[in-house]
């Protein structure tokens, strides 16, 4: 370990000298990247890791020359195995990309070209380089993909790009990276895109692979935790600088600069259940005026006056003398978090009252969408002579019963197509659910008069994923917030603008800023608007939708302390939906764990931590990366989540569970009772 | 806040303000739009402007008809800087009124064509089901027919004159708003935000007409832009064959068409200046169109 960042006498790999990327915008010139610095020997793999707006990724597009205007790179060398890359020809450097540099996108849809079939663009790409027969690249292409653990390949080549799935397509994606054996890889966030399980298969191959071929890698990702699994060192990133840089176990256990410490104190695992989030106050300064000095003193505990003053490249431990940081203050000691043991908090005063009656109760319900399959020309002809084919019906929810009680946190997980935002939708009744029933206050939404739905309607109010979608960009915040509280009577026109300023501070936000337009504010600004419009009509529960899975780590953990303050003050109940099992854990009092429309078990959260019953539950917090996680780990769950078009027979999951039995593939499983509150359904519990 | 002072020093305006910052960047559309604003105000001050009234009979003098440019007139009160037609007119005052008119029936058609087209495109999104289908099919129907075949059609069954003619244009128009605006609407109503005004209890015509609306006009102004240069060519056109306006009060088509005969004869000016001024107004709206479509254009917005 202690040669990865030491001298070392074979050239490396790569060699950042310090690199300036500059954006000439007509706001002014953004020093994106400013002088960055770092060195990658062979076979290494290095985390970048930052926030939004770090310059991580126009790191790694100017590395390969792929800039594009109003940006340029106009300082410092990339040298890579000795030769500067900035001084070649666009010819020579052309050579070298994807041959021996290849890159990795966040979006394989955007990369892989719609139109044309995988093996197409494969062997395009692998006759780039090679003057080989299409017949010879095609079968590089196929044993390519076979050793990135792609099973049939053949039929992948056959197909074109929007018949895989987003996992199959990123792999196709890495496939075509390494389809030269390059010695250097640039993944930019890879993996952000895509489920817990599949991020878990994907960062296992990659790591195969990287240690196989002794390719250097660059990983790119906002997640510490994804980079905590992989990678060899981590540089932290923030606001055009490498703020530390060292060993993963440098970084994560001894972390120095305040920034980095602050990543990993604001990540739920790292914080009492249930607690506040230690979380870094404020947000990433616009690169347009910049502080002087450090650019993370206005956010920082520890500023004072000598941070006025840029900060040098500083070497604090003597035992790790690689380990730099670019602190006039660097840290002592570990992080302030007790990491391995998460007590349970002392239970909150109005935890789950088992007696009131329940805000919401769904009863059995289900979503399904039909859809008559589009025709083809024979297809066309019959159905014009009458004969018709049947409906194909999606079960997007599947028969579920939930209930969430005044004050109470209900986390709804699972991965993309299991139906959670679907039954979420159903909650918050913007979906009339085509089965089962809604219970809101103990009436059956079916027997509502058109006042009391309209009252149901705003008791459940619903936060978005989205920040920018979710709110309409013509209308000023003012009106997003007021709209529906004046004309429901819950202010008058005399009092409007009091209500908003008070919604507003109840979210955080300053009121004098209730004037201006969505497009106005940063991602975290736009979901506390969100918020405030939902608070705005008074509600007693708020659906949440992912709604801190697109927010940078130091905002989540502010929205996520403010998500729980709202619960302490108002006595707000939650259905929290996430694909994100340590903010789940950390917030909701109890989880329902969803496969393909169905729940498959459902306990308080200490409980389903500590036993998961169900192999998914089981499988999905076995994948959970966490910065405690280190190395090679990740034991990949098989196979890909089947289309909720077609779901395989009896149990949903068994053809991916490692413990299924004859009798899985025929029977469905109940859900019931194991213990006291908690429910699973799978047939192992019968054997016992 | 630390981030209160920093967003205030740009962008505390509306997105209409980015817009206009945006679109005075291409000196192109600057030019178009400086030379849309001359003959704007030139038709605005057609009477202060011009030395004679080509619509009152009386101040014409036949003997000075077909004077080539820069003849004094008989009475020696003024000089034809760009020549007469056959009645005497002098093209100069002649061309600023006529481009009134051009640009009355233009703008006006337009306008009201983008306020009847919007509503039933929006109405159409809004009903969904039979009501949309019928609506489109006849929005299909219309814009499958030749223009010039359909305004010839409904001139000659409703006579002429200024009032018809805009009728017929808003007729051949309003179909090109109808079908933008149902599938803007149809665009915006899938965001989130619609379904947060849903989730607040908003009624729907209010999220159609407050919510939605809003965001369906920045392509419908742009269509707007360029229907109001094809009213004016279109008009034009229509005054040439002669079903356009009245031969009293000739707008630029019908003084084309009233000088193309003379142009074998080498007495060009009677066409070409009126041409010219066409020429000169529908490039000039065309390319601030132009600009206002790339401006407007959701894919380069930030």
């Amino acid at each position: 370990m202690s040669a990865v960042l030491a001298p070392e006498l074979e050239v490396p790999t790569l060699e950042v000298r310090n690199l300036q990327t500059r954006f000439h915008t007509r706001a002014g010139v953004l020093p994106v990247v400013d002088g960055v610095s770092f060195t990658l020997g062979r076979g290494k793999v290095l985390g970048l890791v930052g926030e939004s707006g770090s310059g991580k990724s126009v790191t790694g597009f100017s590395i390969m020359g792929l800039v594009d205007p109003p940006g340029r790179v106009e300082g410092g060398q990339v040298l890579f195995q000795g030769r500067d890359l900035t001084q070649l020809a666009t010819g020579e450097r052309r050579a070298l990309r994807g041959n021996r540099i290849a890159m990795i996108f966040q979006d394989p849809m955007a990369t892989l070209n719609p139109v044309l079939r995988v093996d197409t663009q494969m062997i395009e790409a692998v006759q780039a380089h090679r003057r080989v027969s299409a017949e010879e690249a095609r079968r590089h292409a196929r044993d390519t993909l076979g050793r990135m653990g792609i099973p049939s390949p053949d039929e992948r080549l056959r197909a074109y790009p929007h018949q895989l799935s987003g996992g199959m397509r990123q792999r196709v994606a890495i496939a075509i990276a390494m389809l030269h054996g390059p010695d250097l890889i640039i993944a930019d966030e890879p993996t952000t895109a895509l489920d817990v399980t599949i991020q878990a298969q994907i960062l296992s191959e990659v790591q195969k692979l990287v240690r196989d071929t002794g390719t250097s890698l660059i990983w790119i990702s906002h997640d510490l935790s994804v980079v905590a699994g992989l990678a060899d060192e981590i540089a932290v990133m923030y606001a055009g600088r490498i703020v530390e840089h060292g060993t993963v176990d440098d970084v994560l256990d001894h972390p120095r600069h305040p920034y980095t410490r602050g990543l990993i104190d604001s990540l739920p695992g790292a914080n009492a259940r249930g607690a506040r989030l230690r979380q870094i106050q404020g947000m990433t300064p616009s690169l347009l005026n910049m502080p002087v000095g450090c650019a993370f003193a206005p956010r920082c505990p520890h500023a004072d006056a000598a941070c006025e003053v840029r900060p040098e490249i500083s070497r604090p431990r003597h035992e790790a003398p690689w380990h730099q940081v670019r602190c006039f203050h660097p840290q002592q000691g570990r992080p302030a978090a007790p990491a391995a043991p998460r007590l349970p908090a002392a239970p909150r005063a109005p935890a789950a009252n088992d007696q009131a009656p329940p805000l919401i109760a769904l009863r059995q319900v289900a979503q399904r969408f039909g859809a008559t399959p589009p025709p083809g020309v024979v297809g066309r002809a019959l159905r014009s002579v009458g004969w018709n084919r049947p409906p194909v019906v999606t079960h997007a929810v599947d028969g579920v019963d939930l209930s969430v009680r005044p004050g109470e946190v209900v986390g709804l997980v699972g991965e993309s197509g299991c139906g959670k935002s679907t039954l979420g939708r159903i909650a918050a009744g913007l979906l009339r659910p085509t089965e089962g029933e809604v219970i809101v206050g103990g009436t059956p939404a079916a027997d509502f008069t058109p006042a009391e739905q309209l009252a149901a309607r705003l008791r459940i109010q619903m936060v978005f994923q989205d920040p920018y979608a979710s709110l309409n960009p013509r209308l000023r915040v003012s009106r997003i917030v007021g709209e529906a509280a004046l004309l429901h009577g819950l202010t008058d026109a005399a009092g409007l603008d009091d209500y908003v300023c008070a919604q507003l501070q109840r979210a955080g936000l300053d009121p004098a800023l209730r004037h201006r337009y969505p497009h106005q504010f940063s991602g975290g600004q736009r979901q506390r608007i969100g918020i405030a419009r939902a608070l705005a009509v008074q509600p007693s529960m708020l659906v949440s939708d992912e709604a801190v899975a697109a927010l940078d780590v130091s905002i989540q953990a502010q929205i996520l302390n403010l998500f729980m303050d709202l619960r302490d003050q108002l006595g707000l109940a939650y259905l929290f939906i996430s694909h994100d099992l340590g903010v789940i854990e950390h917030l909701c009092d109890r989880v329902a764990v969803m496969y393909l429309g169905r729940v498959v078990e459902s306990a308080p959260v200490a409980e389903l931590f500590a036993r998961p019953a169900h192999p998914y539950t089981q499988a999905l917090l076995a994948e959970i990366p966490s910065i405690e996680a280190r190395g090679a780990r990740f034991s990949a769950i098989r196979g890909e989540i089947p289309s909720p078009i077609a779901p395989p027979s009896g149990c949903h999951f068994h053809p991916r569970c490692p413990q299924a039995m004859p009798r899985c593939r025929t029977e469905t499983p109940r859900l019931r009772g194991i213990a006291i509150h908690h429910a699973s359904a799978c047939h192992l519990h019968d054997a016992h | 806040m630390s981030g209160v002072s920093m967003a205030k020093t740009y962008d505390e305006r509306s997105i209409w303000w980015r817009v206009a910052a945006d679109f005075l960047h291409s000196r192109i559309a600057v030019g178009g739009l400086v030379v849309l604003g001359i003959v704007v105000l030139a038709a605005l001050l057609a009477p202060w402007i011009t030395p004679q009234n080509p619509y009152d009979l009386l101040q014409l003098d036949v003997l000075d008809a077909r004077l080539p440019p820069g003849s004094h007139s008989s009475e020696g009160g003024y000089t034809y800087w760009l020549g007469t037609d056959g009645q005497g007119r002098d093209l100069y005052s002649a061309i600023i009124y006529g481009l009134r008119i051009s640009l009355t029936v233009g703008v006006g058609s337009a306008l009201i064509a983008a306020v009847i087209g919007t509503l039933v495109g929006l109405v159409a999104a809004y009903a969904g089901g039979k009501v949309d289908a019928l609506l489109m099919r006849l929005v299909d129907l219309l814009l499958s027919f030749p223009t010039i075949l359909m305004a010839l059609m409904i001139l000659a069954y409703v006579g002429k004159g200024v009032g018809n003619v805009m009728l017929t244009l808003v007729l051949l128009e309003w179909a090109y708003y109808a079908r933008t605006a149902r599938g803007q609407a149809l665009v915006e109503a899938r965001r989130e935000y619609v379904d947060a005004a849903q989730g607040q209890g908003i009624p729907r015509w209010r999220i159609l007409t407050g919510h939605i609306l809003p965001n369906c006009l920045p392509p419908l102004l742009v269509i707007g832009a360029l229907q109001i240069a094809r009213a004016i060519t279109l008009e034009a056109t229509l005054s040439f064959l002669g079903l356009g306006v009245p031969i009293t009060e000739p707008s630029l088509g019908l003084l084309i068409s009233n000088g193309y005969q003379y142009l074998l004869s080498n007495e060009y000016w009677i066409s070409f200046f009126p041409g010219v001024a066409l020429l000169a107004a529908i490039v000039a709206i065309n390319l601030v169109g132009d600009q206002l479509r790339d401006v407007l254009n959701p894919r380069l917005q930030k």
